[in-house]
């Protein structure tokens, strides 16, 4: 396989290799159950501790808020259904927008399941929620809200702070997902009242199966697995504790570089987009300001996303497709409908996310590839007049 | 299955073969839908039946822009029987294999744009021709068009004229919009069904769109016959202007000699239509109207089988129509509803319900709800059962009685079409599942011809056919269209 330039970083990125360092000592020689009372125990049980305390440190939390678990759809599952179960039983409903990661809208969809009633808050065209919109929909019968802090699609970063406020204002646990802004965008719980916050190693540079949540002191949360009451109970089950190192390790360097990073790439974003903008009916998708530095998410008119993907991988790039494409007829992307966009229009898009090891040359080279591959699309589609 | 494309897709994803559109084309299919994603164009340039050119578009992923390459690569310069023989497993052979689970539609997609594209060319070449009804010669040649419903009659039918030796294309007629799932490019589709049956019998199939005439012969008539107070029978209809002429026309084009549908029923030396060897399916009934020219040049291969064998055939062939259902109802009424269907279509007025005196016994809702012979609905009580004898819509009357008003013994039939002398008369049948009665029959001048019963019978409707048959009872005379009866 030739070399790929990869431009797919909101799927995962790749493992930094310090992080790798890190995590090599708890796959290799030391052994040790973090539950153990022996020597080799206490040992693991340190490297844990010492992640927990990087990882609060990126949210500016305390290290006894942080919960380990397998990523961020297992985080946004235990904060979910851990608060609609662990609320009184007159509280039969929640608060959703309609822009969250399927970790979330599918948690959600299980609660109308079980009976809850869920408020669906839409965005306008740019993917962005409207503060007021989502208060007003808070009611005394209210278990839960959630948010997520930036999309995963469109880039779109939500007003958590306000969202945040106004649940906190009237005592409503408040949950976000911030598995793609954690280590872009500067999260504080002190500043941002937040109940529970979702996070996940693999888009931080880390290794995939390590995740973490943020949980405020205080927040009930009903486990959804039970066992050996590992993390105060929330998790049961034995730490991955090289996944976890490597979480740590990753929230360190995470913390240590944002500025840097997100200098970085902000610049590769704009050079994209403004190569973008030399191809005509090709449009940006989501917040133009309000948006997350690694983020480009279009819309080429006249293509289909998978075959553009496709093309694209031929020529030596990936990225992401923002629908998917089966016997059954096409996915549209909820996102983008809730956004206001047709289903033709949802079909036609590609997600183009770059990380901080990508540099100004290949995103130059593969402008150039984008634009042939579009062309070459658009002259073989019966959607396009060019 | 596999979850990742052969190098064969990428490669037609990256260079496509005959990517584009022909200006000016002898055909032009779409295929594909808003809410499937998906949409395949194909245009095509026919010459003397050989695919001169062929070029496509398509939005989709991957999968379905490298089947529209490799199938307008497969069909490139073929004659157009070769290239309507091409089948979704053909595509996907040259695709290097089957494509990753959930993509297989778009082998589907690209082969119904090339058909339509096909349809079209047949379409515009036909013109008014067909709509007409005029016909060209027939060549000589073992070679013959069959019609295919994608029932197994008409499965059967193609396989056992291919095991004959037959050269056989196959068609399927597009007659209107009633399909179950005809509004998406996603779920079954008689059309494709039948496609599909013919390519995995190897054989070549096209569609004809054959909606306006079959909109102008047929479903006009049916309509209009009930609004005169007649009983109309559309599968009569379509023998006698639709169905016949239209694989006549197919043939010609491609200079086949015969055609041939799943009926039951054979054609003896003449040609006469004879009854068949299963006679508890025999459709002679429905046949009469199909023009002399044209039965001459029909072969109705199911005339010499019975219904049980032909599923035994289809089952031991491994056709997968062997188990499909008997269609019995009116194609385009599926539910069977053919009131609740005419009502729809025209406005029905209220009138009498009378007796033979004229005495007023009720009222109707409109003239549309009845035919000859009917019991039920008449919403009149009396002592012994009513039933309607007489439809008068110029009136509005609904004329009831007795079961013994309804015999007749005198029936004036009209737009005769005889393959026989009519001397050779010896019974005529008035109804489908009807006992044929001893009758001799008369010119009575006006185009009309009478025939007198040696008995009564019950329940003539105008509308219906009146089909003579010789003395042993095996061969069609002619038939015709019930005018008027009397006793």
């Amino acid at each position: 396989m030739m070399e790929q330039v990869y431009l797919d970083n909101a799927a995962t990125t790749p493992l930094d290799p310090r992080v790798l360092e890190a995590m090599l000592p708890h796959l290799g020689g030391v052994r040790g159950n973090p539950s153990s009372l022996h020597v080799l125990g206490t040992s693991a049980r340190d490297a844990v501790e010492e992640a927990r305390a990087s990882v609060a440190s990126l949210l500016g939390a305390s290290p006894e808020e942080i919960v380990f678990t397998s990523g961020g759809t297992e985080s946004d599952a235990l904060a979910v259904l851990g608060m609609a179960r662990s609320a009184p039983p007159e509280k039969r409903h929640a608060v959703v927008s309609r822009v969250e990661h399927a970790a979330v809208r599918e948690d959600a969809r299980r609660l109308e399941k079980e009976g809850f009633e869920v408020s669906w808050i839409g965005v306008d065209t740019d993917g962005l929620i409207d503060p007021d919109e989502f208060a007003a929909a808070l009611r005394p019968d209210t278990a839960l809200a959630a948010a997520v802090w930036a999309n995963n699609e469109v880039g779109t970063i939500e007003p958590a702070h306000e969202l945040a406020g106004a649940c906190a204002g009237l005592g409503i646990p408040f949950h976000s997902d911030a598995v793609q802004a954690a280590g872009r965008v500067t999260i504080d719980v002190s500043e941002t009242p937040v109940s529970t916050l979702a996070l996940s190693g693999h888009k931080l540079y880390g290794p995939q199966g390590a995740g973490a949540m943020y949980v405020r002191g205080g927040v009930a949360l009903e486990p959804i697995v039970y066992g050996g009451d590992q993390e105060r109970g929330l998790r049961s089950g034995t730490q991955n504790v090289a996944g976890i190192v490597g979480l740590g390790a990753a929230a360190r360097l995470a913390r240590e570089e944002l500025v840097e990073r997100v200098a970085h790439e902000k610049e590769l974003r704009e050079r994209i987009l403004a190569g973008a903008e030399r191809i005509p009916d090709v449009h940006l998708n989501g917040h133009r300001e309000r948006r997350l530095s690694n983020n480009v998410h279009l819309t080429v008119t006249g293509v289909e996303a998978e075959s553009l993907v496709m093309f694209l991988d031929t020529l030596g790039y990936a990225v992401g497709s923002g629908s998917a494409c089966s016997s059954g007829g096409h996915k549209a992307s909820r996102v983008l409908i809730a956004m206001g966009r047709s289903e033709r229009e949802a079909f036609s898009v590609v997600r183009i996310t770059v990380g901080k090891d990508n540099t100004a040359e290949e995103v130059d080279r593969f402008m150039d590839a984008f634009s042939t591959a579009v062309a070459r699309l658009r002259e073989l589609s019966p959607l396009y007049a060019g | 299955m596999t979850d990742r494309y052969t190098p064969q897709v990428v490669d037609h994803l990256v260079r496509p073969r005959n990517a584009g559109e022909i200006t000016d084309p002898s055909g032009r299919g779409e295929s594909g839908h808003a809410a499937c994603g998906d949409i395949a164009c194909f245009t095509v340039g026919i010459s003397e039946n050989v695919l001169e050119g062929v070029r496509y578009q398509v939005y989709g992923c991957a999968a379905c822009i490298a089947a529209g390459s490799a199938l307008a690569e497969l069909v490139d310069g073929k004659h157009v029987i070769e290239a309507a023989r091409v089948s979704k497993s053909d595509v996907e052979s040259a695709l290097g294999g089957p494509l990753p689970l959930g993509k297989e539609h778009a082998l589907t997609l690209v082969l119904d744009a090339l058909h339509k594209a096909f349809e079209d060319h047949w379409t515009r070449t036909a013109g008014e021709m067909l709509l007409d009804g005029e016909k060209g010669p027939a060549s000589a040649g073992k070679s013959v068009v069959a019609a295919m419903s994608g029932g197994v009659d008409s499965a059967v039918t193609a396989l056992l004229l291919e095991e004959a030796g037959y050269d056989v294309a196959t068609v399927t007629f597009r007659l209107h919009d009633g399909e179950k799932g005809g509004r998406s490019c996603c779920s079954p589709d008689t059309v494709l069904f039948a496609r599909d049956t013919a390519h995995r019998m190897g054989l070549a199939h096209f569609t004809l769109n054959l909606k306006e005439l079959f909109q102008r012969r047929v479903m006009q008539d049916f309509v209009g016959s009930y609004k005169e107070g007649r009983t109309p029978n559309p599968c009569v209809a379509c023998n006698a202007h639709v169905k016949f002429q239209a694989s006549a026309f197919l043939a010609d084009e491609l200079g086949y000699h015969h055609v041939a549908t799943g009926h039951y029923a054979r054609v003896e030396e003449g040609p006469a239509l004879a009854r068949p060897v299963d006679e508890s399916k025999d459709q002679t009934y429905v046949l009469w109207p199909v023009p002399r020219e044209l039965l001459a040049r029909t072969i109705f291969p199911l005339g010499e089988y019975r219904k049980s064998e032909v599923r035994a055939i289809a089952e031991e062939r491994g056709l997968a129509v062997a188990y499909t259902p008997e269609s019995q109802d009116i194609c385009f009424i599926p539910d069977g509803n053919y009131r609740k269907f005419v009502r729809k279509k025209v406005d029905a007025e209220p009138g009498d319900v009378v007796d033979r005196e004229g005495q007023v016994l009720g009222r109707h809702a409109g003239v549309v709800d009845f035919t000859v012979g009917q019991r039920r609905g008449i919403g009149v009580s009396a002592p012994a059962p009513l039933y309607v004898t007489e439809v008068r819509p110029r009136s509005g009357q609904v004329v009831v009685g007795s079961k013994r008003d309804l015999e007749v013994r005198e029936v004036g039939v009209r737009d005769l079409n005889w393959f026989l002398d009519p001397d050779e008369t010896a019974r005529v049948q008035v109804r489908y599942n009807g006992r044929p009665v001893v009758c001799k029959v008369e010119e009575a001048g006006d185009g009309e011809w009478v025939a007198h019963l040696d008995e009564p019978v019950v329940g003539v409707a105008p509308g219906q056919s009146a089909v003579f048959y010789t003395e042993d009872g095996e061969r069609v005379v002619g038939g015709g269209v019930v005018a008027r009866s009397s006793l």
